[in-house]
């Protein structure tokens, strides 16, 4: 089975939220929801000596997804490339998927009253192209692939990078596919359960104060 | 998180008539109130009938719920499951009952829908362990869910022997009532206290949690020995605080819950 995914090289990143535009604009999702996002990490440390990235985030497409254990009904499903991803028409809105994403990356679509997540644009990968986010992002810092190609985008820019940059998401055991690149001279990774966790209806700031 | 009451009631209801029917099945060993069996039985049917309807209001398609079947490994299926074999023991029960058949197979039926009655509640808070929540992830979570649930379940059983079983020996449903009170205080409190309550409110609802499902029914089941005159009021009573410190304990659940990270910032 396949491992697509996206990898993020967050030395080159620039957060000019392109990507987040092209993800809403191809997939038509609406305004206050999300399939990637891009946040503000920082700045960090004490003045002059601070730094800051960016992070965009969206579905880890985790090898142990917790969100296709939880799904009574399937419709959180990988399917035959090993992608996960949501069959809409299955979903009864249990959010339950939600509750169990490590990361709060699945969004509620409120017109359809159904979850949905980032697919990695399979509408256009199947036809040969990149995801919408990959073709937008102006820094060349997004790639998509099956992280099992040594010929793939995501697996030639994984191993250009210094091992000791190469960062995932927590893994609380789901093994989060989605690999990022951050190197110290750019800024000090920050696992996000080391940022300290806000409640959930809290605004995205304290992503900006924690230092 | 957002307090969830279509779970906080289903889990609270479904707890209470899983108990309560392990109470009857008790009483066909022990031949206490022989006639609070059948009109228990039914209450005991009529609240997990309720507390399972009130799950399916929390879904935006119901329409769509007989897909669950589709995943028989996820935790909505399990307490689907267990809430339809507790209904399907509880009306066979009722039918030998009715058809005076054999108390041996009488017995059989009863303890075999008291197990799955039993198990309900802590398989209801089972479904709720995740990794992406460390705070619910503990077997203390599930263990508070049974054993809040047990003083709902015998005092809403001393409720009905207390209208249809009058002069009835209760003395050995006072004692349960009086141990079950005490773990459900313990087990409610070891849970909320090993998540640790965040705020004023969720410590509010600690005490009233351990007062209401613990403190009240191990009380009134102390009474129970020294006033059996007083059933109905110390049953009553037991019940309703019962009730509210399983509600209690249930939405601390809710409120306590902080996730590894939410991204997208989305309230559930």
């Amino acid at each position: 089975m396949s491992r697509n995914c996206l990898v993020v090289d967050l030395d080159k990143c620039i957060g000019c939220h392109a990507c987040e535009v092209a993800c809403k604009n191809e997939n038509g999702i609406a305004l206050g929801e999300y399939w990637n996002r891009v946040l503000q990490i920082g700045p960090h440390g004490t003045f002059p000596d601070l730094e800051q990235y960016w992070l965009p985030v969206q579905c880890q497409q985790c090898e142990d997804a917790p969100c296709v254990h939880v799904c009574p009904t399937g419709a959180s499903y990988r399917d035959a490339d090993g992608k996960v991803l949501v069959d809409k028409e299955k979903c009864i809105g249990c959010k339950y998927c939600m509750m169990a994403c490590p990361y709060g990356v699945r969004s509620w679509n409120a017109k359809e009253k159904a979850v949905e997540k980032c697919t990695l644009c399979g509408q256009l990968t199947s036809a040969g192209q990149e995801p919408a986010c990959v073709a937008a992002c102006c820094a060349n810092a997004r790639f998509y692939g099956d992280l099992d190609d040594p010929n793939s985008d995501v697996s030639k820019a994984v191993a250009a990078a210094d091992p000791a940059s190469l960062h995932t998401l927590h893994d609380a055991g789901n093994k989060p596919l989605t690999r990022y690149i951050l190197s110290d001279k750019i800024a000090t990774w920050h696992d996000v359960d080391a940022i300290k966790p806000a409640s959930d209806a809290q605004d995205a700031a304290w992503f900006a104060k924690e230092a | 998180m957002e307090i969830q009451w279509s779970l906080v009631l289903f889990t609270a209801l479904t707890g209470m008539g899983g108990c309560m029917f392990a109470c009857v099945a008790v009483d066909e060993f022990l031949g206490r109130a022989k006639a609070a069996a059948f009109p228990a039985a039914v209450a005991a049917l009529a609240i997990a009938i309720v507390g399972g309807l009130a799950s399916v209001t929390h879904l935006s398609h119901p329409d769509r719920i007989m897909g669950a079947l589709s995943h028989p490994t996820s935790g909505i299926f399990t307490e689907a499951l267990l809430v339809g074999c507790l209904c399907v023991c509880v009306v066979v029960y009722l039918v030998l009952f009715k058809r005076e058949a054999g108390a041996g197979a009488r017995k059989a039926v009863a303890v075999i829908g008291a197990v799955f009655g039993v198990l309900l509640s802590f398989m209801a808070g089972e479904s709720y362990l995740m990794e992406a929540r460390p705070n619910w992830c503990s077997q203390l979570l599930p263990l508070g869910y049974l054993l809040t649930a047990v003083p709902e379940g015998i005092a809403a059983y001393l409720v009905v022997v207390a209208a249809k079983a009058k002069g009835a020996d209760v003395a050995p449903y006072g004692r349960a009532l009086l141990v079950g009170g005490v773990l459900a205080a313990v087990g409610a409190a070891a849970y909320v206290l090993w998540a640790g309550p965040a705020d004023g409110v969720q410590w509010a609802l600690l005490v009233v949690a351990v007062l209401g499902a613990g403190v009240v029914p191990a009380a009134c089941g102390a009474l129970l020995g020294k006033k059996p005159e007083s059933l109905m009021a110390m049953a009553g009573g037991s019940l309703a605080c019962a009730f509210v410190g399983a509600v209690s304990y249930r939405c601390i659940m809710w409120l306590i819950t902080v996730p590894i990270a939410n991204l997208f910032l989305n309230v559930l």
